[in-house]
């Protein structure tokens, strides 16, 4: 059993391989199968992101990549969409605490 | 790299899987593009392949043998693409795809095409929507289905019409606190009454909602007819919300007020149809209300106005699965004609019993769409200072402003503030924009026209638009800026 080590996710619920990733400079185990959202969300982060024109917070809203709330950076690629990225292993995920 | 084929058909959901199944069977070439990597939609969502165990609901089942059926066709699917654009293709009366995908080519030439690019949430803007926390009701399912991840622990959910159950309903049985449901909708049970005939037939449907509200029950969860949230409130994130009921009247009268304590807020109002690539070619369009707003308008076997472009499914009006399947399927047949692979008759003999199911459908979807249609007192929550155009950060006030300085349509708020032009184009806030215009200026809705589309439709890097993918493509799908991995 793989339950992640998370207050968040399901218990009871076998996920995928664990795979090592890097958000905001710290590692985290997250597991093949998740998107880069849940990591972050499992992580305790909500906000991913925020506006340039007015500072505001931004974080997951649609969950179905049409609104573009969640952006982030992953492996030095600026405005990826958390809600459609999976994880793999190694990958370097930045929000705006990293950013500014 | 440009491939040729004679069908393509956008978006893996029901109407697409069920399109591209039935012009292969008539031995059409058919490619099926997703932007996700797997087959199957919002609707049957299939979970990362190691993540066990199913649900083994009813719908995984049936998804499962949609699934086993899509595997056993020719049909080309292409994962992990996006389609950026829609365009007249070389040769006349043919189309051209521009895509982006790890494995996909840069141009599709398509002599037919069936959009099935299915429909999003509808946001309802109130002060403090905007705040981390405060997700829709699709990703509230995805969450706790797909990801098996709860949003919080103690959640609000508000919204109209049946998805927001649904929600409800996975969030208490993963364990969520859910304190309080609040359905906008009022007079549910004398308005549903006299049109019960609609509803007759839908068993599975009443199955799986009475198993909603069991869950409801079971968890003790306060179930609100005629209360809404109408405010949310937080440092970086949602900590409060304030619930009332929504009295009528102009501006409406806030009854009950109740501050309750969250860490998630889920909102939904009912679901947006995807009609961006439908825009994009500038088909013509009519309104109706209940099918989600503007819709294209199409001929008995789901095509456009566009010669060989149909729509099918919840992108040309939302009206559920089942609905969206028997539209591909007939989109499927009416184009496996158009291309000679089945004779007028022949495809007239598939189409019959898909026929059947969108008559039946189409009363229920009607029913379901007059009951939970959002209030328009529900766009007098927002005040000035909120934010009705969340990518391009314009609030209503700018908007008012506008309609004061002329603004007729959509459109022209676009143009004089911005609003719908950043990265979601329009998706979210267009709808809204129309609602606050129409009451502001006390016209109708479709007075206010909806919003104009150019490709990307999605952004996408420079140099997927020059051409440069092929090495740019990473393992992820992502490209990286300068092509270097």
């Amino acid at each position: 059993m793989c339950v992640p080590e998370t207050t968040s996710a399901l218990p009871s619920f076998r996920r995928g391989k664990a795979v090592a990733v890097v958000v905001d400079g710290r590692a985290v185990r997250a597991f093949e199968g998740e998107l880069v959202s849940t990591v972050l969300l499992a992580e305790g982060i909500s906000v991913f992101g925020r506006k340039p024109q007015s500072g505001r917070p931004a974080g997951l809203y649609c969950g179905m990549g049409v609104c573009y709330e969640c952006l982030v950076t992953v492996d030095g690629v600026h405005d990826i969409r958390a809600c459609q990225t999976y994880v793999i292993d190694h990958m370097v995920i930045e929000t705006c605490a990293v950013r500014s | 790299m440009i491939r040729e084929v004679e069908l393509a058909v956008v978006g893996a959901g029901p109407a697409g899987i069920e399109a591209a199944i039935a012009a292969s069977a008539a031995g059409v070439d058919v490619t099926l593009i997703d932007s996700a990597p797997k087959p199957g939609g919002q609707y049957f969502q299939q979970s990362p392949e190691y993540f066990q165990p199913d649900d083994g609901s009813d719908r995984e089942v049936e998804a499962k043998r949609l699934f086993k059926r899509l595997c056993s066709s020719d049909v080309t699917f292409l994962p992990d693409t996006l389609v950026w654009g829609l365009f007249a293709g070389p040769k006349p009366g043919t189309w051209c795809l521009t895509l982006h995908g790890p494995t996909a080519p840069a141009r599709l030439n398509a002599r037919a095409v069936i959009l099935a690019t299915g429909a999003y949430d509808r946001s309802v803007p109130f002060p403090g929507w905007d705040l981390p926390g405060v997700i829709t009701a699709g990703a509230a399912l995805r969450l706790v289905k797909n990801q098996r991840i709860l949003p919080g622990k103690h959640v609000v959910l508000s919204g109209a019409g049946p998805l927001q159950l649904a929600a409800a309903a996975h969030l208490v049985q993963a364990g969520a606190e859910v304190i309080a449901v609040c359905e906008s909708s009022t007079g549910l049970l004398w308005r549903c009454l006299p049109r019960l005939p609609a509803a007759w037939g839908q068993w599975s449907r009443a199955k799986e909602g009475l198993g909603y509200l069991m869950a409801l029950v079971r968890g003790h969860v306060p179930y609100r007819l005629g209360w809404t949230v109408i405010s949310a409130r937080g440092e970086d994130k949602v900590r409060e919300v304030v619930i009332a009921r929504l009295d009528r009247g102009s501006p409406p009268s806030l009854g009950g007020q109740i501050t309750l304590a969250v860490d998630a807020l889920v909102v939904g109002y009912g679901l947006t149809p995807g009609t961006e690539l439908c825009r994009v070619v500038d088909c013509d369009f009519e309104f109706e209300a209940y099918r989600g707003g503007f819709v294209p308008r199409r001929n008995e076997n789901m095509e456009t106005s566009c010669p060989g472009l149909y729509a099918a499914g919840d992108c040309a009006g939302i009206g559920g699965a089942k609905m969206a399947g028997a539209e591909g399927q007939i989109a499927g047949c009416a184009a496996a004609a158009r291309l000679h692979r089945l004779s007028e008759r022949e495809a007239r003999a598939r189409m019959a019993h898909a026929r059947a199911v969108i008559s039946r459908e189409q009363r229920f979807a009607r029913l379901v769409g007059d009951l939970f249609s959002p209030r328009p007192e529900l766009y007098a929550l927002a005040g000035a200072d909120t934010m009705i155009c969340r990518c391009e950060q314009v609030t209503l006030g700018q908007i008012r402003e506008a309609i004061s300085f002329g603004a007729q349509t959509v459109s022209d708020i676009k143009n004089l503030t911005r609003a719908g032009m950043g990265n979601c184009q329009g998706r979210t806030c267009g709808t809204i924009a129309a609602q606050i215009l129409a009451s502001e200026t006390s016209r109708s809705v479709e007075s206010a026209r909806y919003l104009s589309i150019r490709p990307p439709i999605h952004p996408v890097p420079l140099a997927v638009i020059e051409e440069r993918t092929q090495d740019l493509v990473r393992t992820s799908g992502e490209v990286t800026p300068d092509g270097s991995n």
